[in-house]
């Protein structure tokens, strides 16, 4: 028998999802959408001396979705921007006990991890825009290339 | 098309997902229509377009007709000589056979008409520096070495289903729609689409269940041994007419029974005990 997804746990999370709502004038907005399955989020953050004080999302999608991406905003939510880039996959899946979708459904993955994309794209055109130099664009795109 | 300055226009739907044919009375009538497409069978809500008057029509008005049947011709009699149609396609994979092979079928003299679109051995009869001469129909249109296994084996997929025979299959189907279609509006919070006359529709059925996300809905039902497609189905535009994202898609064929619909909507019975609908 495959392992569960429709815990509990991950239908309270997306019916009561945290962080859901805009921010005025934030300082980063990332939109992201799955087109084959219509989960469509935009993820806002304010940003306060390299951390991240504030973060809201709103949009619509799957269940996996909006659980996945209501646990992502409480895990960075008043963490500093070095720790949100560095979120890994598997600690957003572990945290609902999904670790199983990245072997068992390269579809559902999709849904999953959609937020977290958005954070890293949102995080990294932050950034880039802020830099100065050329060798720090360099270790940045470095970095933006081991995401996945 | 843009590079023909051609435009594209809809003919709409009305609630249960049925043709205005009246628009495309509108259109015909402005003289400026030089094709009118449309599927013989809708692979969302199953409704069974009025092909005959569709082409009459257009016939009529001197307009060239393509048929999607990729939905219909698994499922029913076609018969292309007394629909006199221009072109008509339809796919292998939907009727039992290979992937990557499917049929399109040109009325000869329109065939006659048009140039190759890509090129490749065997469409060429005579090749010189300068010039060359297409071969016969339908050779100039069949550039390549072609996927000859995948189109044996649609020929044989094609033999099976009419040894089994298109009305016995069409029956069957009938059969199951309207006892899936019956069983299933007894659902609580369940939503159906299109045409409620089996008759006038094919073994599809489109629903979405209290607003639990088709995705969602597919994934669980799965994990029960119900396969259905959830999505947009390739129909953004007709999504956006049902106002609704996407829809869950139950689809019957000959090896489907009225135990496996028992078996749908006992699935969705735990879709509601998990969601605590
Ligand atoms: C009505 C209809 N037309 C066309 C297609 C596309 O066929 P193919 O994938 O063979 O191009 C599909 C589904 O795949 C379909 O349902």
């Amino acid at each position: 028998m495959s392992d569960p997804i429709y815990t509990e746990i991950i239908i309270d999370e997306a019916k009561n999802a945290h962080n859901v709502g805009t921010i005025e004038n934030p300082d980063i907005s990332q939109h992201d959408a799955n087109p084959m399955c219509g989960d469509d989020i935009t993820l806002q953050m304010r940003i306060n001396n390299n951390e991240i004080s504030d973060i809201k999302w709103h949009g619509d999608g799957c269940t996996i979705c909006k659980a996945c991406t209501s646990v992502l905003t409480q895990m960075v939510k008043g963490q500093n921007i070095e720790f949100a880039k560095n979120l890994k996959k598997e600690e957003i899946l572990s945290e609902l006990g999904l670790q199983h979708l990245i072997k068992q459904s390269p579809v559902r993955i999709k849904c999953a991890l959609l937020s977290l994309k958005a954070l890293k794209l949102g995080l990294y055109s932050y950034l880039a825009k802020k830099i100065e130099n050329s060798s720090s664009v360099d270790s940045l795109k470095e970095d933006a290339s081991k995401l996945y | 098309m843009k590079e023909k300055g051609a435009k594209l226009e809809y003919i709409g739907v009305d609630d249960n997902g049925e043709l205005l044919l009246d628009q495309l009375d509108s259109y015909l009538e402005t003289g400026k229509v030089k094709l009118v497409a449309f599927s013989q069978m809708s692979n969302v809500l199953g409704t069974i377009t009025n092909t005959e008057e569709i082409i009459n029509k257009c016939k009529k008005s001197g307009v060239k007709t393509l048929i999607d049947g990729a939905q219909s011709v698994p499922h029913m009699k076609v018969d292309l000589e007394k629909l006199d149609c221009d072109f008509f396609a339809f796919s292998a994979h939907k009727m039992l056979g290979p992937t990557g092979v499917g049929v399109l079928w040109v009325r000869k003299n329109v065939l006659e008409t048009m140039d190759p679109f890509h090129g490749g051995g065997d469409m060429i009869r005579e090749v010189h520096k300068y010039e060359t001469t297409w071969n016969d129909l339908p050779y100039k249109f069949e550039a390549g070495t072609p996927s000859i296994a995948d189109v044996i084996g649609f020929g044989a997929a094609i033999d099976y289903i009419t040894t089994i025979g298109m009305d016995t299959i069409r029956n069957h189907e009938i059969d199951l729609t309207k006892y899936a279609l019956e069983k299933m509006s007894q659902v609580k919070g369940i939503t159906i689409y299109g045409v409620k006359d089996v008759l006038k529709r094919g073994g599809v059925i489109s629903f979405n269940f209290h607003d639990v996300h088709p995705h969602d809905v597919a994934t669980i039902v799965d994990r029960e041994g119900i396969s259905i497609r959830s999505g947009h189905h390739c129909a953004q535009v007709l999504m956006e007419r049902l106002e609704v994202a996407a829809t869950n898609r139950a689809s019957f064929y000959i090896y489907n029974t009225k135990e496996d619909v028992d078996k749908l909507i006992k699935s969705l019975e735990k879709v509601a005990e998990l969601y605590k609908l």
